[in-house]
């Protein structure tokens, strides 16, 4: 199986460099962790900047997913919680941290597969989100009922279905209370749990550094609009990870604004990722962690992502009036809600998201994606353990149909390389290449 | 003809037949048909504004090809097996669709369903994972929405009063299920899960005076029969939409008696009366969401949120549990291992199956409920 895999190779010097910013910031995390700072395991969805606010340590379980995946040590988590009674259809990110914290549980330390050294720590509380899918509701409530019992706060940021009109005043308040009360919430929470009360100014400081830094990634991904692309979804996978733990940093801002420097002279020079850039693609759902070097496969054989579906930090976070940051937070989830339910919902309705990463496949954005990002095709990746994400791609697959463009849907995993079948993608892919090719002769 | 018969004979008929009845019901009284999913909207609302609720239920192993041109093929078989149906056109009759916000799959399907065959009337009922405060506030607002909605569309306007009268209604039918499940408790019981399952599949398309008499004539005719054969092992049966007495008659095939259930056409929705209080939707939203036991709303994590099927399994006697889930059923596939565990340590042993919304094979599956049943003699 490991001898199907490969790990990414990135394009971009600054991605590149990840791999010493990286450690020596998880050094400092680490050190901290030591001292007995507490900790807490977060959902994407929870405010990265509250967090920061808090000055608190936080961990990844869904990140440290993707990391026991590329390391391939996810199989092993995962059979540990498959013999504990879980199914082998719940989300692999779930079923990986419930294997993890059962081995921990048993030996009272990481277990030594884990790619992190010390593991994810020993967490004192839990902070989910309902954003995106069921699974996150149940996963925390499982690990804190079953194996480390600390207090869980889960956040509920509910959304409009595609056929209520947002702009309606009275649905906007109806949702926007909603938002704004389990914010509140979720604040009273932290300052229990830390015993420090939330410094609004911090917050607000943290805010315009975070909103700094995603501008720049934003920016930088509509720089790949450009002909050839100056960047792969290698990088794109790769550079979500500061905006996770380095919200608010200086460093994270350099980042992103040294990343699209780097990117902006790529594309006024022409540069490439590949010699000839033949089909350029848009990406749907998750990647196979296991796997990236697929992008890289894929890449030589001509075809570049210019586009990708999922953790978009899109556009419409921006808040003029940063007087209360928690009202900024509550306004800017329910702008790029709006903004998104604009674009159709039908198949993605959770569009609440208090954090500012999520995923997009509005019919009326794909009609925007495929003219200002050249598209010739789309992939999506089935994930057999994560439906939330994957459901929609037959949608989205019909809506392209409608525009000329064709679509691969495959199936696989993000976090179990047990479900990869490395030939018969390979196979499909290359056929799926080669229905790109005679669409854009006809489409000329 | 199915008015001759009476009590569960009509109750079999009625549900075997029900699109039928509901499009001869929807002829006679020229109202219009609002098809809903799960058991968070209540159907009092669509009673009260003028509608007929109707339940919607799969067809248990039918093909489900129609819905791949839509969906994708990892997922709930339920819902694929409903949007099948849809697709098929055999909901045709329906004029309306209301679909809680109660799981993934089911708030996906509104999505997909309402997009590629649009009906007259449709409505996402939403509904808060949590039971904060804030999110109660939000379930009642959402049902003045969905009320609001029903009105627009059939013209009606419902006061408080209607609505209470709707609910006295179904809490009349909610006293009368009750008591037959008391006669569960008898050993063997007097009335079969699978009878009693039948009788609630009917009561879905019938209008609540008319599930009304359906269960007094039953309650009259089971409390006339005599207990036959020796005592059996008794089970009680948690998990998945059960939405058809096919798995019920498994377990009565390999030897047991369901004698109690938490399944949402089952005991989750008839179990307490809805409160009749001055404030109208605040009984609603206590009974429907706030009290209502489903394992997709956070209660928080220990064990304790199982107390409430112990005391069940308790109450009617059962020897042991047996978990149905629908493939990829996340909600309940997440608190198996838990639950399992927490009746384990009761005494109660649990035998899980996991099916595609099929039943079959069916004899395998009755060989892996035979080998339980034998374990609990």
């Amino acid at each position: 199986m490991s001898s199907e895999m490969s790990r990414a190779r990135r394009h971009l010097e600054t991605t590149r460099k990840m791999k010493d910013m990286l450690p020596r910031f998880f050094a400092r995390m680490f050190e901290r962790r030591f001292s007995n700072e507490p900790l807490a395991w977060c959902m994407v969805g929870v405010p990265p900047e509250l967090l920061k606010a808090f000055d608190l340590l936080w961990e990844w379980p869904e990140n440290f997913g993707t990391l026991c995946a590329s390391r391939l040590v996810a199989p092993r988590f995962i059979e540990v919680a498959e013999g504990d009674g879980y199914s082998q259809e719940l989300c692999s990110y779930v079923t990986n941290t419930m294997g993890y914290c059962k081995l921990f549980k048993e030996s009272g330390e990481a277990p030594p597969e884990s790619p992190l050294p010390g593991g994810m720590g020993n967490p004192a509380m839990l902070l989910g989100s309902g954003f995106v899918c069921e699974p996150r509701w149940k996963w925390f409530q499982s690990i804190a009922t079953r194996f480390i019992d600390v207090p869980v706060y889960s956040s509920d940021p509910l959304a409009p279905p595609w056929d209520i009109d947002p702009h309606n005043p009275r649905i906007e308040a109806h949702y926007k209370e909603l938002l704004r009360d389990d914010l509140h919430g979720q604040v009273a929470f932290l300052e229990k749990q830390t015993g420090k009360k939330l410094d609004p100014d911090l917050l607000r400081e943290i805010i315009i550094r975070s909103h700094t830094a995603l501008a720049y990634w934003r920016d930088t991904l509509a720089l790949r609009k450009a002909v050839p692309s100056p960047m792969g979804s290698t990088d794109y996978f790769s550079a979500i990870i500061p905006q996770m733990y380095m919200v608010g940093e200086e460093e994270a801002v350099e980042f992103y604004r040294e990343m699209y420097h780097e990117v902006k002279a790529r594309v006024d020079n022409k540069i490439g990722i590949t010699g000839e850039e033949k089909y350029r693609l848009i990406w749907f759902g998750l990647p196979p962690w296991f796997n990236l070097g697929i992008f890289n496969y894929l890449e030589d054989l001509g075809a570049v992502f210019a586009l990708e579906s999922t953790y978009n930090v899109g556009d419409w976070f921006e808040v003029d009036d940063l007087n209360d940051p928690l009202e900024v937070i509550v306004q800017r989830t329910w702008q790029r809600c709006v903004k998104m339910h604009d674009y159709g919902a039908e198949t993605m309705p959770e569009l609440c998201n208090p954090a500012v990463f999520g995923g997009f496949s509005g019919s009326r954005l794909l009609e925007e994606a495929v003219r200002d990002y050249s598209l010739d095709g789309a992939v999506m990746h089935l994930t057999r353990s994560c439906r939330a994400v994957s459901f929609g791609e037959v949608h989205t697959k019909n809506r392209l149909a409608e525009m000329g463009i064709p679509s691969l849907i495959f199936e696989s995993d993000m976090a179990d390389p047990r479900l990869w079948s490395d030939s018969q993608i390979k196979t499909r892919l290359h056929a799926f290449l080669e229905t790109v090719d005679k669409s854009k002769k006809e489409r000329r | 003809m199915i008015k001759a018969l009476h009590g569960l004979a009509r109750a079999e008929q009625i549900a075997a037949r029900r699109d039928e009845i509901v499009r001869d019901l929807k002829k006679e009284t020229g109202r219009p048909v609002i098809g809903y999913l799960c058991c968070f909207a209540p159907p009092e609302i669509i009673s009260a504004a003028g509608a007929i609720p109707y339940r919607i239920t799969g067809r248990p192993g039918d093909t489900m090809a129609e819905a791949d041109a839509y969906m994708e093929p990892y997922g709930c078989s339920y819902v694929r097996n409903i949007l099948a149906q849809a697709v098929k056109g055999r909901l045709d009759f329906l004029d309306g669709l209301v679909i809680s916000h109660s799981c993934d799959m089911i708030q996906r399907l509104y999505g997909i369903w309402t997009y590629y065959r649009p009906l007259p009337y449709s409505r996402l009922f939403n509904v808060p994972h949590q039971v904060s405060p804030w999110a109660q506030r939000f379930f009642k607002r959402e049902l003045v929405f969905f009320q609001e909605s029903l009105e627009q569309f059939t013209g009606a306007t419902v006061t408080p009063e209607d609505l209470s009268r709707a609910v006295a209604l179904s809490n009349r039918n909610r006293a009368l299920i009750r008591e037959l499940y008391r006669l569960r408790k008898e050993n063997p019981p007097l009335i079969k899960g699978s009878e009693m399952l039948t009788l609630l599949l009917a009561g879905g398309v019938l209008p609540a005076e008319e599930f009304a008499k359906l269960l007094a004539e039953t309650a009259a005719e089971v409390k006339n029969r005599t207990p036959a054969g020796p005592p059996a092992p008794r089970v009680l049966v948690w998990g998945s939409l059960l939405d058809d007495s096919t798995f019920y008659r498994l377990i009565e095939e390999a030897g047991g008696h369901v004698v109690a259930d938490d399944t949402c056409i089952g005991f989750r929705v008839w179990e307490k009366d809805i409160p009749l209080r001055d404030d109208i939707y605040e009984g609603l939203k206590d009974h429907y969401f706030l009290n209502f036991q489903c394992p997709r709303t956070d209660r928080g994590p220990g064990v304790r949120r199982f107390d409430y099927i112990l005391e069940r399994a308790r109450e009617y006697n059962a020897d042991g549990v047996v978990g149905y889930i629908i493939s990829f059923c996340d909600p309940h596939k997440f608190d198996y291992p838990d639950l399992r565990d927490f009746l384990r340590q009761s005494d109660l042993p649990v035998q899980l199956i996991d099916d595609n919304y099929s039943f079959t094979p069916a004899e395998a599956i009755k060989t892996r409920l035979q080998a339980f049943i034998e374990l609990l003699k």
